[in-house]
C-alpha cells in the first residue's frame, strides 16, 4: 500500500498554511502511489481537512496542548498503526521536534528540508536543500517508507484545501509522556519588531524621499504580513528606529522575501541582506548595483508601483 | 548542573561549494571548517547557565578537520572539559550515525542537560537534537530561545512562526536544541586559546559503529544562481502583476 | 638690601619649601621610574642625542604654535619672561643679600636691565591673556563633551583653579619683582634708560616718603622671589609642572614611530596605572591640560564621551592624590575604567593618531587606550557585534569580511591579463593588496585600475593570492593582540615564499603594520604606497600624463586631497600623492586640516567595523563640510580604500550628492593618462 499521512500542526487552535501544502503535495504524491490521503490530528480539531481521504483524531484535552513528549509519543503511535507509505510533517519548530524524533524512534528514514517530491519508477524520491541552500540533495529510502520534512512555502496550499467532508477515524493515544509540560503560550508585544525574524522585510532606501512617505512601505509591510526595515541614510534621518537598519553597522537579515524600495545597494547594505530567500528590487536607476543580487528586478518609480502593488495584494 | 555541549563542525557556507566527482557528497578536498553556528549559541546558553547556576560544561564533538581548534575555543570561553569522538568519521557523517555515535558515549557521562544547536547546515536526514534525545530515551525540545534552571527541571521557552513562544517545564536529563542564547555567543580572544592549547588536553573516546540514515544520496547538486536580476519590463499593472505571481508562486501571499 | 632677619627668614623658607617640593619631585621620579621598561641606560643616550634638537624644540616652543597661533604668541611671552626670570630670582637674591645693584655697571648687566624690563612687561600681558581667555572668553575648546569621564576634582573646577592660582602667583611674581625695581630706581632717585619701563614707573614713586619707598623695596622682594618659594611646593602638584616634564618628555619619550605598539601583558586584569609603561606615566606629568587633543580628536568631534586630553587629566589628578601610596609601592590596584576613561570611550577611537601629533609636550594619550582596549579583549568585554564579527572574520578567513579567503584575488577576474602569483615566480614589486581592495565591491575596480596601470608601465609586480591575510594592523588595534600575532605570523610566511624587492600596499593600515610592525617580527621590508610607486613611475616617464586640463589657458580644475591617517601621520607620505594630482594637470586646494593636520575619516582603529550610532556628526560628514567649504571644489580625492567606502556614504549622508565626487588618486591619474593617449602624436 502507498498510503501518505499528512501530520496537521496546529498551534493556538489554527491550522497551520504549512498543513495545506503538505495536502496538496500529499494528495499528489497518493495518487502517484496508488494509495490515500490520511491526515493526523493529534489532540485538535478536523475542520478544513476536506481533501484528505481520511482523517485520524488522536487524543482529547491532554494532547490539546502541544509538547514534544507527547506527540513525538503520540505520532509515533499512529504511524505504528497506520504504516503509512510516506509521513509528511512540516519542517517548523514542531515539525523539528516531531520528524527526527520519530524517525529515531520508528527506524524510518527521514527526508529533511524538503523542497521537492515526486515518485519515480514507484519509489518517492525528495529534494533536500542543505547546507544554507547552496546545494540540493536528491534522496531516495533505501527501502519503503519514508518521513519527510517540508520546508514552509515549497509547495501551493491552493491545492490542499477543499471543502469536501472527510472520513473521521479516532485513534487511541499512548500513554503520556509528561517529562514536558506546558506552561503557556506568549504572544509577541506588538511594539518592539525585530527585522531579523520576519518572515517577510520590505526595506526602503533614500528614495522613499521622506519620513511622511514611510506609510507606503508599512502598507505593503502589512498587507504582505511582514515589516519595514531599512537603509542607513533613512534610520541616520531618524525616520525609522535604528533597530530597522539592515546591513554592516545593522543587522542582518535573512527573510523569505526582501523588498528593497528605493535601495542603491551598496556593498555595507547588501551585507545585510543578500542572502534572503527571494530579492525583488525597485530602483529607478538600471545600473543600481542592488540588481547584481536581486533576484528580480524592477527599473521604475517606487510611489507609483508600491501603492499599486498594495491595492493588487489587499485584493 | 553538568551540561553537555555537542559542538559540530560543518562547511564553511562563504566558500564555493563544489560538488565531487560521484555527485553524491561535496568534494571534501578544499573545504574549510568552521563551527556550526547554532552550536555556539548552545555553547554561549550552557555558559550563561553555569555563570548563574555552577556546574560543569563538558564540550563533545565528533572528530572532524579542525575541530581541535573549536574544542580549545569552547574551553578557551569557558568549558570545563573537551572530549573528542574519534574513529571511522571520512567524509559526511549522517546526523542518524552521528547521533548514534554520541548516544553511546553520553551514556556513560553523566549529566543533567545536553544542548545542541538546534539544526546544521547538513543535517539532511534530520536534527541530531531529537535524535540523540531519542536514542538516550530523554525528552527533547527544538528551536530554544531560553533555557531557566528550577531544580531537577529547566524552564525552556520554544520559539513558533510570528514571533509566537511556548514555554514548557521539562525533567533533566534532557535534550535541547538551542536556536539563540539571550545574548550573542562572546569572544574568545586568540591568545586565550592558544594559551589553553598548551594547558588543557582533549580527552578521546572511541566511536561505535553506528548505522547509516536509510537514505541514498542519488545526486547532490548546485542549484543555478543569476548574477543579475531577472529584469521585469513593462507598464506599472504588468509589472504588479508579475511580482504578484513570484510571490504566489512561493507561497509568500498568505500573511 | 634685607636685613639680618630677614636673611635668616629667608634661608629657613629656601630650606623648607625646596625641601619640601625636592621630596614630592622625588616621589613623581620614583613613581616613573619604577614603571617597566625603564632603563637608566637608554634614557639617557636617548638625553644626549636628543638635547640639541630638544633645545630648539623647547626653545621655540614650536608644537604650542600649532592650531592656535595666537595662544602660541603669548604662551611665548610668558615662556621666555619665566625663563629668563630663573637667572633674575637667583641675582635679585644675591643682590638683596649682598647689596649689589645691577643697575649702571657695565654693557652685560645692562642688556640684562633691558631684556628683565622689557620681558616683565611682555610676561605680564602674556598672562593677562591667558587669564582673560580663560575667565572672560571661556573657550569652547575648554569644555568636555557630555558624558566625558572627569575625575572629581575636575568637574569640580580644579583646572580653571589652577590656573587662576597660577596666573595670580605669576601676575604677583612678574609684577612684583618689575615693581620692585621701580622702587629701587625711585630709592635711588635715577632712571636707567636700560630699564625703560620700570624708570617711567619710578618717576610716579618719586614722591614717596623714604620710608614707604625702602618697605616698597621689601615687600616687593618678598612678594617676587618669597612668593616663588612658596609657590613650590605647590607647583609640583598643579599643571604647570609641565615646564619641568615638558622638555623632560622631548627627550625622554620613546623614539618609536607612531604606528608600531608595544606588546602588553595584562594577565586578564582591568588595566590600572600600574601597568602602564614610564613614558605613560611622563606623559602624565607633562600634560598641560590645553585640550589641544581633544580639538583634533575625529571622536571628541563627532559628540563621542572621549577625550584624550581628559585622560591624561584624570590620571594625573589621580596620580597626585595617591602620590605618597604610588612612591612607597602601597596603591591599590584601580581600574583606569574607573576614573580615567569610559568603556565607550575606549571603544570610540580611531587611533587616527592625531592627539599623539598635535600634543605640544609630546603625549601619546592613544598608546593608554590600546592598552585599555587589549585588557578588554583579554577579559572577554562583551563587544560591539560588527566589531567581534570582523575579529571572527579574520580569524576563520583571513580577512574582516568574512568572504572565502580563497576569493582574495577574485578581483583579478576580468582583467586582460594574468596577476602574476609571486609565490611562483619572482617579482620586482610584491603588491599586498589589503581587503577593502580585494573584497569591497566599490574597491575592486579601483584596484584593477592600479593594476592596469602597472601592468602598462611594464612594471613586474605579482599578488601572494590566497595567501595573503589581512596585515591585522586593525585588528591589533582594536586590542586583539593575538589575532594580530597569528595573522603577522601567516604573512610572514607567505612573504617569505615569495620573490621580491619591494612591497607595493594600497591600503595605508596595511602599509604600517608590514613596515614598522612587522619589522618587530625581524622582518624589515621596504614598503611603498602604490601612490609612491605611480608618482616614481611618472617620474620615470613610465606613465605619461600629458593633461588637457590648464593647457593652453585652459582654468585648472580645483580639487581637494585627503591625507589618510595612517598614509600620512603614519607613514609620512605626504608629497606623493599631491604630485600625482598637480601632475594631472589639476589645481589642488589645501583644506585647511591637511598633511599631519589632517581630520580622520572615522574608519581607523576598527572603527569602520561597529555600529558607533551615538555619533552626532561622522566625522567623514565633517570632513566634507570643510571640503566644500573651500568653494568650487567639486573633486575630492582620496588615496585608500576605506576612504572611498567612507567619503562616498558621507556625500550622500551630508546630503552634497552633486555636489562633490569623490575620486581615488588613480582615477585622477587614468583620467589624465587618457587625456594624453588623445592628444595628436607629434
Ligand atoms: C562603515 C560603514 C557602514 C555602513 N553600514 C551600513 C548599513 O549597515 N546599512 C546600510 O544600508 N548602509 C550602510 N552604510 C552606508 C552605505 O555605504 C550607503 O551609503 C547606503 O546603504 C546607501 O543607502 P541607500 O541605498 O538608501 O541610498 P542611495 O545610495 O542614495 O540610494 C537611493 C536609491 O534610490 C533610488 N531612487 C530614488 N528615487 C527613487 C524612486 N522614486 N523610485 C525608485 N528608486 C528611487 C536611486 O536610484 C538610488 O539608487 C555604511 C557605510 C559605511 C562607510
Ligand atoms: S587617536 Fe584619534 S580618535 Fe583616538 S583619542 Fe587620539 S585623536 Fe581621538
Ligand atoms: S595630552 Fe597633550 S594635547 Fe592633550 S591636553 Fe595634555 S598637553 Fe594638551
Amino acid at each position: 500500500m502507498g498510503n501518505v499521512l499528512v501530520v496537521v500542526e496546529q498551534l493556538n487552535g489554527k491550522t497551520g498554511e504549512i498543513t495545506f501544502e503538505m495536502l496538496g503535495k500529499g494528495r499528489e504524491l497518493a495518487s502517484a502511489l496508488g494509495g490515500e490521503l490520511h491526515a493526523l490530528v493529534i489532540g485538535g480539531q478536523a475542520d478544513e481537512l476536506g481533501i484528505a481521504d481520511k482523517v485520524w483524531v488522536m487524543g482529547d484535552g491532554a494532547l490539546a496542548h502541544y509538547t514534544s513528549a507527547n506527540h513525538k509519543a503520540a505520532l509515533v503511535a499512529a504511524i505504528s498503526a497506520i504504516s503509512p507509505r510516506v509521513t509528511l510533517i512540516g519542517n517548523t519548530s514542531i515539525g523539528m521536534d516531531l520528524a527526527a524524533g520519530a524517525s529515531a524512534a520508528t527506524g524510518i528514514p527521514l527526508i529533511a528540508y524538503c523542497n521537492a517530491l515526486r515518485v519515480e519508477g514507484g519509489q518517492v524520491v525528495g529534494t533536500s536543500q542543505i547546507y544554507g541552500g547552496k546545494v540540493l540533495a536528491e534522496v531516495a529510502p533505501e527501502d519503503g517508507a519514508c518521513i519527510v520534512s517540508v520546508l514552509a512555502g515549497a509547495f501551493p496550499a491552493s491545492a490542499g484545501r477543499s471543502d469536501k467532508t472527510p472520513v473521521l477515524e479516532t485513534l487511541a493515544p499512548p500513554a503520556l509522556d509528561n517529562r514536558v509540560r506546558f506552561v503557556r503560550l506568549i504572544e509577541p508585544e506588538a511594539a518592539d519588531v525585530d527585522i531579523t525574524k520576519a518572515a517577510v522585510v520590505v526595506s526602503v532606501g533614500r528614495g522613499i524621499q521622506s519620513a511622511d512617505n514611510i506609510e507606503l512601505a508599512d502598507g505593503l509591510a502589512d498587507a504582505l504580513g511582514g515589516v519595514v526595515g531599512a537603509s542607513r541614510p533613512v534610520t541616520d534621518a531618524g525616520w525609522l528606529p535604528k533597530s530597522r537598519q539592515v546591513g554592516k553597522s545593522g543587522l542582518r537579515v535573512k527573510p523569505k522575501l526582501y523588498l528593497a524600495l528605493g535601495i542603491s545597494g551598496a556593498p555595507e547594505h547588501l551585507e545585510g541582506m543578500k542572502d534572503s530567500g527571494l530579492i525583488i528590487a525597485i530602483n529607478q536607476d538600471a545600473s543600481a548595483p542592488i540588481f547584481d543580487v536581486a533576484h528580480y528586478g524592477v527599473v521604475g518609480d517606487l510611489f507609483e508601483i508600491v501603492p499599486a502593488l498594495t491595492e493588487k495584494i489587499k485584493g | 548542573m553538568n551540561i553537555i555541549v555537542i559542538v559540530k563542525h560543518v562547511p564553511d557556507l562563504v566558500e564555493e561549494l563544489e560538488i565531487a566527482e560521484d555527485g553524491k557528497d561535496l568534494n571534501r578536498d578544499f573545504l574549510k571548517f568552521v563551527v556550526n553556528e547554532f552550536d555556539d549559541q548552545a555553547l554561549e546558553q550552557a555558559l550563561l547557565l553555569k555563570e548563574k547556576g555552577g556546574g560543569t560544561i563538558t564540550a563533545v564533538a565528533l572528530d572532524a578537520p579542525e575541530i581541535d581548534q573549536t574544542l580549545f575555543t569552547c574551553l578557551a570561553k569557558g568549558a570545563d572539559k573537551a572530549v573528542k569522538i574519534v574513529g571511522d568519521l571520512e567524509g559526511r557523517v549522517t546526523s542518524h550515525a552521528a547521533a548514534h555515535m554520541l548516544a553511546d558515549a553520553l551514556k556513560a557521562m553523566s549529566h543533567d542537560l545536553i544542548l545542541t544547536g538546534v539544526q546544521s547546515a547538513e543535517d539532511l536526514d534530520g536534527q541530531v537534537g531529537p535524535l540523540l534525545a531519542t536514542y538516550l530515551g530523554e525528552p527533547h525540545v527544538s528551536v530554544v530561545t531560553g533555557v531557566e534552571a528550577r531544580g531537577q527541571m529547566v524552564v525552556v521557552r520554544q520559539e513558533y512562526a510570528g514571533g509566537v513562544t511556548g514555554e514548557f517545564e521539562v525533567d533533566l536529563p534532557a535534550v535541547l536544541g538551542i536556536q539563540a542564547a539571550p545574548q550573542p555567543p562572546r569572544y574568545a580572544p586568540i591568545s586565550r586559546v592558544r594559551a589553553t592549547m598548551k594547558e588543557k588536553k582533549l580527552v578521546e573516546i572511541q566511536a561505535a559503529a553506528a548505522d547509516g540514515a536509510g537514505l541514498n544520496v542519488r545526486q547532490m547538486v548546485r542549484p543555478q544562481v543569476a548574477s543579475h536580476a531577472e529584469m521585469i519590463e513593462g507598464n506599472t499593472d504588468t509589472v504588479v502583476e508579475r511580482i504578484v505571481g513570484i510571490m504566489a508562486e512561493r507561497g509568500l501571499m498568505n500573511g | 638690601m634685607l636685613t639680618s632677619e630677614e636673611k635668616v627668614y629667608f634661608g629657613i623658607l629656601v630650606i623648607l619649601t625646596l625641601s619640601w617640593a625636592a621630596i614630592d619631585f622625588a616621589r613623581i621620579a620614583a613613581v616613573i621610574v619604577s614603571r617597566p621598561g625603564f632603563s637608566v641606560r637608554v634614557v639617557l643616550s636617548r638625553a644626549v642625542r636628543r638635547l640639541p634638537s630638544m633645545l630648539t624644540q623647547v626653545g621655540a616652543t614650536l608644537p604650542v604654535f600649532r592650531l592656535r597661533p595666537r595662544e602660541g604668541v603669548f604662551h611665548y611671552l610668558i615662556f621666555a619672561a619665566f625663563s629668563f626670570y630663573a637667572l633674575v630670582n637667583v641675582l635679585d637674591t644675591f643682590s638683596a643679600f649682598t647689596g649689589f645693584s645691577t643697575i649702571g655697571q657695565n654693557v652685560l648687566l645692562d642688556a640684562y636691565n633691558l631684556i628683565a624690563d622689557v620681558l616683565s612687561v611682555l610676561g605680564l600681558i602674556g598672562m593677562a591673556y591667558f587669564l582673560v581667555r580663560r575667565f572672560v572668553q571661556k573657550p569652547p575648546v575648554l569644555n568636555f563633551n557630555p558624558g566625558v569621564v572627569l575625575y572629581p576634582k575636575v568637574s569640580a573646577g580644579g583646572i580653571r583653579r589652577d590656573s587662576l592660582i597660577v596666573g595670580a602667583f605669576i601676575l604677583t611674581h612678574v609684577g612684583s619683582r618689575w615693581l620692585g625695581t621701580a622702587f629701587h630706581l625711585a630709592q635711588a632717585q635715577e632712571t636707567s634708560l636700560y630699564l625703560p619701563t620700570a624708570s617711567v614707573v619710578s618717576l610716579a614713586l618719586a614722591g614717596l616718603p623714604a620710608a614707604a619707598l625702602a618697605f616698597g623695596v621689601h615687600a616687593t622682594f618678598w612678594l617676587a622671589v618669597g612668593l616663588i618659594l612658596l609657590f613650590f611646593p605647590y607647583f609640583v602638584r598643579s599643571k604647570h609642572i609641565h615646564i619641568f616634564f615638558a622638555p623632560l618628555n622631548w627627550l625622554l619619550r620613546p623614539d618609536r614611530p607612531l604606528g608600531e605598539i608595544q606588546p602588553l601583558k595584562t594577565d586578564g586584569r582591568p588595566l590600572a596605572l600600574q601597568d602602564l609603561r614610564w613614558h605613560q606615566l611622563l606623559d602624565t606629568y607633562a600634560c598641560i591640560m590645553c585640550n589641544r587633543c581633544q580639538q583634533v580628536c575625529p571622536a571628541h568631534n563627532a559628540g563621542q564621551p572621549l577625550s584624550p586630553a581628559a585622560l591624561e587629566i584624570n590620571k594625573r589628578y589621580y596620580l597626585t592624590d595617591h602620590l605618597h601610596e604610588f612612591a612607597d609601592g602601597s596603591a591599590p590596584r584601580v581600574p583606569l575604567l574607573d576614573y580615567a576613561i569610559s568603556r565607550e570611550a575606549v571603544w570610540a577611537c580611531t587611533t587616527c593618531g592625531a592627539c599623539v601629533d598635535i600634543c605640544p609636550v609630546g603625549n601619546a594619550p592613544m598608546l593608554d587606550i590600546i592598552d585599555i582596549r587589549r585588557s578588554l579583549i583579554e577579559q572577554g568585554d562583551t563587544l560591539d557585534a560588527g566589531v567581534q564579527k570582523s575579529l571572527e572574520n579574520l580569524g576563520k578567513q583571513g580577512n574582516s569580511f568574512g568572504a572565502s579567503g580563497r576569493a582574495r584575488a577574485k578581483w583579478t577576474q576580468g582583467l586582460p591579463f594574468k596577476v602574476k602569483d609571486a609565490r611562483k615566480e619572482p617579482v620586482d614589486y610584491l603588491w599586498f593588496v589589503g581587503d577593502y581592495a580585494s573584497f569591497d565591491a566599490r574597491s575592486q575596480q579601483l584596484t584593477r585600475l592600479v593594476a592596469k596601470v602597472l601592468n602598462d608601465a611594464g612594471v613586474s609586480f605579482g599578488i601572494l593570492y590566497e595567501a595573503e591575510w589581512n596585515s591585522g594592523n586593525d585588528a591589533r588595534r582594536v586590542g586583539e593582540e593575538g589575532l594580530f600575532e597569528m595573522l603577522a605570523e601567516h604573512n610572514v610566511a607567505a612573504l617569505d615564499s615569495a620573490q621580491f624587492k619591494e612591497i607595493i600596499t594600497t591600503d595605508p593600515h596595511t602599509m604600517n603594520a608590514l613596515r614598522f610592525e612587522y619589522a618587530k617580527m625581524g622582518k624589515r621590508y621596504k614598503v611603498s604606497h602604490y601612490s609612491q610607486v605611480l608618482a616614481r613611475l611618472v617620474d620615470e616617464g613610465k606613465i605619461v600624463l600629458r593633461p588637457q586640463n590648464g593647457v593652453n589657458g585652459a582654468t585648472r580644475r580645483r580639487v581637494t586631497y585627503h591625507d589618510p591617517c595612517y598614509l600620512g601621520r603614519y607613514n609620512r607620505v605626504f608629497d606623493a600623492p599631491r604630485a600625482l594630482i598637480e601632475r594631472s594637470g589639476l589645481q589642488l586646494v589645501e583644506m585647511p586640516r591637511n598633511h599631519n593636520g589632517s581630520f580622520c575619516c572615522g574608519a581607523g582603529g576598527g572603527q569602520i567595523w561597529s555600529a558607533n550610532s551615538k555619533q552626532a556628526e561622522r566625522p567623514s560628514e565633517q570632513r566634507i563640510r570643510e571640503a566644500l567649504a573651500l568653494g568650487d571644489v567639486q573633486t575630492f580625492i582620496v588615496s585608500c580604500p576605506k576612504d572611498m567606502a567612507m567619503y562616498s556614504d558621507a556625500v550622500k549622508t551630508s546630503g552634497n550628492e552633486g555636489k562633490v565626487v569623490v575620486k581615488d588618486i588613480i582615477e585622477v591619474v587614468v583620467e589624465a593618462m587618457a587625456e594624453s593617449a588623445h592628444e595628436p602624436k607629434r
